[in-house]
């Protein structure tokens, strides 16, 4: 893996959420489980501008599911997460963890 | 349920916006949640979807950036097509930047008349070519008819008797389904126990299925349900969710209507706004019980597969003559009357489609204008650019070359203009439908933006944008490059023809303009007069309402001692002067009656003179503020059983008694007859504006409630406040309440509101032709302004030549601002002739006013000529400054 494919924070932070739901994720739970696990609220098109670019990359795959009416006749889009995402995953967590690792940083309590 | 839509403009933004590889499967998604959302709250839903599709613009935009961009990298190394198209683009976008003015100018423009167009056709289709939901709407009519012998229009309205429905269901073989109705406000009790007054119709026949449609929720009269005319009935979509707030479990229970019970048995389709009815029920009695000329239903029907209008009315015809025949001795009215099918469109939109087809013509001349005025203004421009153009050729680029950059900018000005156009649409369509639904205007339909419009006129003014983009690139390939070169903006052989061409463009814009003033100064000037026109009455601080007492418990002369006691609560309102009951008031005529007088020549019959007929109790005219003429009002002393007596108005007084007193003669309401009352006139009242400021008043003749009121239980009651009316509405309600706890008041308005409403359709063509007008005029002086610019550009030599030869600044602008104005002047005079048929057209909407009232064409012609000499002025003046030496230098 070479210098600058370290993954961004965002993109994590997704691929995560794929790797949650089971190659079963498509850009509605996607959100949804960013939504669950860290309160945070994000567009639809961030979700799919950051999949379509693990894609692009081969760190996730994709399939298109059937039509259903209550999507407007529109077919879902499943991702699942590749052996080179779970690779890039652990590469970036090993990164920040060696750099935590005994980082005299306390977060003062908000008041 | 069917799923509900996302909010229209947000999702198109995504869908046009949208990276092309997931773009669809953001939509599902987009769906799929907000339709689970939408279960739970419809309108957190619709906010959460906007903000979710805007804000998934930027990440979108962001997507297509880097791939387009990894495209061109990926090209760089020949002259692919992207690089090229990336490279005009970028030019494109450079030059608009560089000539904010023109760029503002064409955008603007182009957005204004797409906007414009679509709302307006939108709201024609919404209203008048499709307002109801039906599936096969050229397949309803309406059925109308007209008796020559009672001086009748063709009237659809309260106008077929049951007998003549039963005459025409069982002899048709054209009409599959004929359904005939009464209407009526009825008193409805729900679970709750709140009584409504609610507009109900009375049904023989299954309406669902003659419309061709499915119950909402529920189902449709049942056959055992509709031989047995059993108590069952449907509610309006919008009055089952604005009532009873959509219960889906209301179906299958019983409201109260007049104190019997009536089982739901489904909702109708939403939008099925057929006069307002909220709640379909059938009649009790069957139709044969009825009088022959009992006229007051109506009849519709569904024709035939593959019959047509032509074939059903054919066939009417022949129905009416056979009745004529049989019962003309009977009923003397039946002699010539016509039995006519309409659709039901056309029948329910009769009386606005005049004034809609006018504002749509106009709206068809302004964007005949944004075309013309976009090229002009891009030739203007091309005139500027032929010079760079012949440098490039010069240098080695191939006509196919210049096109693609040209088409790249027109394009991109085109682009810009049709999406700012389709939001002004949006915006525009959401603004007349909010001002349609308060306008009180008898509209069934409702407006929302129609797709097909859009992309026409979008098509139409984005492609004139386009076309003539692109006229310096054939310009240039036409001329001598050289002689393009060194002739540096003098006059060429192409450059004249394009003279000419713009010349007559002005000169199209300015007659487009002329017309479209025209026709919003007639109207304007209509609109002026007719404020003007004494109401004959004092028409501020008076609230009207409606009241109407059930038959059941009030007969006879209940009806008006329940009036007379209401009046006394009401009087002692405070804040409330006086009070009155009245079957109708100016403006609101229903009642009309034939009136036998002494002295006619017939006692009977068809020649008898019309007059509204309103019976009003002893204070009405104190009330309203009507003057007395001759004779005396009403007084308590005029009771049920004291002499019959009556007022005209002055028009009646005049039509019945010409040149005579009419106080002391008779009248008779209807035809003479001797069991009926003779009615001795006792007093002459001012005339009143009764049927609308724009219409003569009409002979009105009143008696008093007292003495006949007991046959009309439906009175409004008229209020004088010496306070702001409506703050008074609480006590009024609160003293109904106390007299009878189950009489809802309903149809609440002001006076003044009333006379608004009837102007309803004229306020709204004025104010959409003056609107188009002026927007013609800016057009026509952009386009004035941009033509005499370049003008005086392509002519700096000369002009500094005249002015070193010592001509005077004021000679130089003169001289500009004569040739500027002659294709206005030319323009203007076409105009002149196109708005005599434009005048005829509106015709049915002057007041006051001629089609060709000199005055307005006067004023028209002179601000017209006035704007463009003050377009032309401004460049013309830059003229005047020039610099000698500096101009003859420009070579």
């Amino acid at each position: 893996m070479g210098k600058g494919d370290f993954l961004g924070e965002f993109e994590q932070v997704v691929l995560l959420a794929v790797a949650h739901l089971k190659g079963d994720g498509y850009g509605m739970t996607v959100r949804k489980e960013i939504a669950r696990r860290t309160g945070r609220e994000v567009t639809i098109g961030s979700v799919y501008a950051t999949l379509s670019r693990l894609e692009e990359k081969g760190l996730a795959s994709s399939r298109e599911g059937e039509p259903t009416p209550t999507r407007g006749g529109r077919a879902r889009k499943h991702f699942q997460i590749e052996p080179a995402g779970a690779r890039a995953l652990q590469a970036s967590r090993g990164m920040l963890d060696a750099m935590w690792d005994g980082a005299p940083v306390e977060a003062p309590e908000r008041s | 349920m069917n799923p509900p839509q996302p909010p229209t403009l947000p999702r198109l933004i995504l869908r046009l916006l949208g990276d092309p590889d997931t773009r669809d499967a953001q939509l599902g998604d987009l769906h799929e949640e907000y339709a689970e959302r939408y279960a739970y709250d419809p309108r957190a839903a619709r906010r959460w979807y906007t903000r979710q599709a805007l804000g998934s613009i930027a990440p979108n935009l962001g997507r297509r950036a880097s791939r387009a961009d990894r495209a061109l990298r990926s090209h760089a190394a020949g002259d692919g097509t992207m690089t090229t198209i990336w490279r005009d683009l970028k030019y494109a976008l450079r030059g608009a930047r560089k000539h904010p003015a023109f760029t503002a100018v064409v955008v603007l423009t182009l957005a204004l008349g797409i906007g414009a167009n679509t709302v307006i056709f939108s709201a024609v289709h919404g209203l008048v070519l499709s307002p109801f939901p039906f599936p096969e709407p050229d397949r309803i009519v309406g059925i109308g008819s007209a008796h020559p012998r009672l001086g009748g229009d063709l009237n659809f309205f309260e106008n077929l008797s049951p007998l003549e429905f039963v005459d025409i269901r069982d002899q048709t073989r054209t009409l599959e389904d004929v359904i005939s109705w009464d209407m009526g406000n009825r008193q409805i009790t729900g679970p709750e126990g709140i009584p409504d007054n609610v507009r109900t119709g009375f049904f023989w026949g299954d309406p669902l299925r003659t419309l061709g449609m499915e119950a909402h929720i529920g189902r449709s009269f049942g056959p055992d349900e509709l031989a047995d005319r059993d108590a069952v009935m449907l509610l309006s979509y919008e009055f089952w969710r604005d009532r009873y707030g959509a219960d889906s479990t209301l179906v299958g229970r019983a409201l109260i209507m007049d104190e019997h019970p009536h089982t739901v048995v489904g909702v109708l389709p939403p939008g099925i706004d057929i006069y307002g009815m909220e709640l379909w029920t059938l009649m009790s009695a069957p139709p044969e019980r009825f009088d022959r000329n009992r006229r007051q239903f109506q009849v519709m029907g569904r024709i035939r597969d593959g019959v047509t209008l032509r074939e059903v009315n054919t066939e009417l015809a022949g129905l009416a003559g056979r009745t004529a025949q049989e019962y003309t001795s009977e009923f003397e009215e039946y002699e010539g009357w016509v039995l006519q099918a309409q659709t039901w469109n056309d029948v329910s939109t009769q009386s606005f489609r005049g004034g809609v087809f006018i504002v749509m013509g106009a709206v068809g001349f302004v964007l005949l204008l944004v075309c013309a005025n976009t090229a002009n203004l891009l030739l203007a421009r091309a005139q500027g650019r032929r010079r760079e153009m012949a440098v490039r050729t010069a240098m080695g680029a191939g006509r196919g070359r210049l096109l693609s950059q040209l088409l790249t900018e027109s394009v991109t000005l085109a682009l810009l203009g049709g999406i700012l156009g389709m939001a002004l649409a949006w915006i525009g369509v959401e603004a007349v439908d909010g001002l349609l639904a308060r306008s009180g205007l008898p509209v069934a339909g409702r407006v929302s933006v129609n797709g097909p419009v859009l992309a026409f006129t979008a098509a139409v003014a984005v492609g004139a944008g386009i076309i003539f983009g692109l006229v310096p690139a054939f310009q240039t390939s036409r001329t001598e490059i050289s002689e393009t070169l060194q002739s540096e903006g003098k006059a060429t052989t192409s450059g004249a023809s394009r003279q000419r061409l713009q010349r007559g463009l002005v000169g199209l814009e300015v007659a487009l303009a002329f017309v479209l003033l025209v026709g919003g100064g007639l109207l304007l000037n209509s609109f002026v007069r007719m404020n003007a026109v004494e109401p004959g009455f004092q028409t501020e601080n008076v609230l009207t309402m409606r009241l109407t007492l059930p038959r059941q418990e009030y007969e006879g002369q209940a009806v008006p001692a329940f009036f007379q006691r209401l009046n006394e609560r009401l009087e002692a309102v405070p804040g409330v002067r006086s009070v009155a009951a009245g079957t109708q008031f100016p403006p609101m005529a229903f009642s009309y009656r034939r009136i036998w007088h002494e002295g006619a020549d017939d006692s009977e019959g068809a020649t008898l003179p019309f007059s509204q007929t309103t019976i009003v109790s002893p204070g009405y005219f104190e009330t309203l503020e009507i003057p007395l003429r001759v004779g005396r009002t009403f007084a308590v002393t005029d009771e049920a059983g004291s002499p019959f007596v009556a007022v005209l108005n002055e028009t009646a007084a005049r039509r019945f008694f010409p040149g005579q007193d009419p106080v002391g003669r008779l009248i008779q309401l209807g035809s003479a007859d001797p069991e009926q009352p003779s009615f001795q006139v006792v007093g002459v009242v001012g005339d009143t504006r009764n049927r609308g400021l724009d219409q003569d008043p009409f002979p009105e003749v009143f008696a008093v409630h007292s003495q006949i009121g007991g046959i009309q239980n439906q009175l409004f009651v008229m209020l004088r406040t010496e306070v702001e009316p409506s703050s008074v509405l609480p006590a009024v309600r609160a003293a109904v309440q106390e007299l009878d706890s189950d009489q809802p008041v309903y149809a609440i308005a002001t006076v003044e509101e009333r006379f608004a409403e009837a102007a309803g359709t004229r306020r709204m063509t004025t104010l959409f032709l003056t609107l188009f007008g002026v927007f013609a005029l800016a057009l026509a002086a952009v386009g004035i302004y941009a033509v005499v610019s370049y003008t005086v550009s392509e002519r700096t030599q000369e002009i500094g030549l005249r002015v070193a030869l010592g001509a005077d600044g004021g000679r130089v602008r003169r001289l500009v601002v004569r040739q500027a104005l002659m294709p206005v002047v030319i323009g203007a005079a076409v105009g002149v002739g196109l708005s005599i048929p434009l005048g005829m057209a509106l015709e049915q909407l002057l007041f006051g006013v001629s089609a060709t009232d000199p005055l307005t064409l006067a004023s028209v012609a002179t601000v017209l000529v006035g704007v463009a000499a003050a377009a032309s002025w401004l460049p013309a003046f830059r003229a005047s400054r020039l610099d000698p030496v500096e101009a003859l230098r420009s070579e």
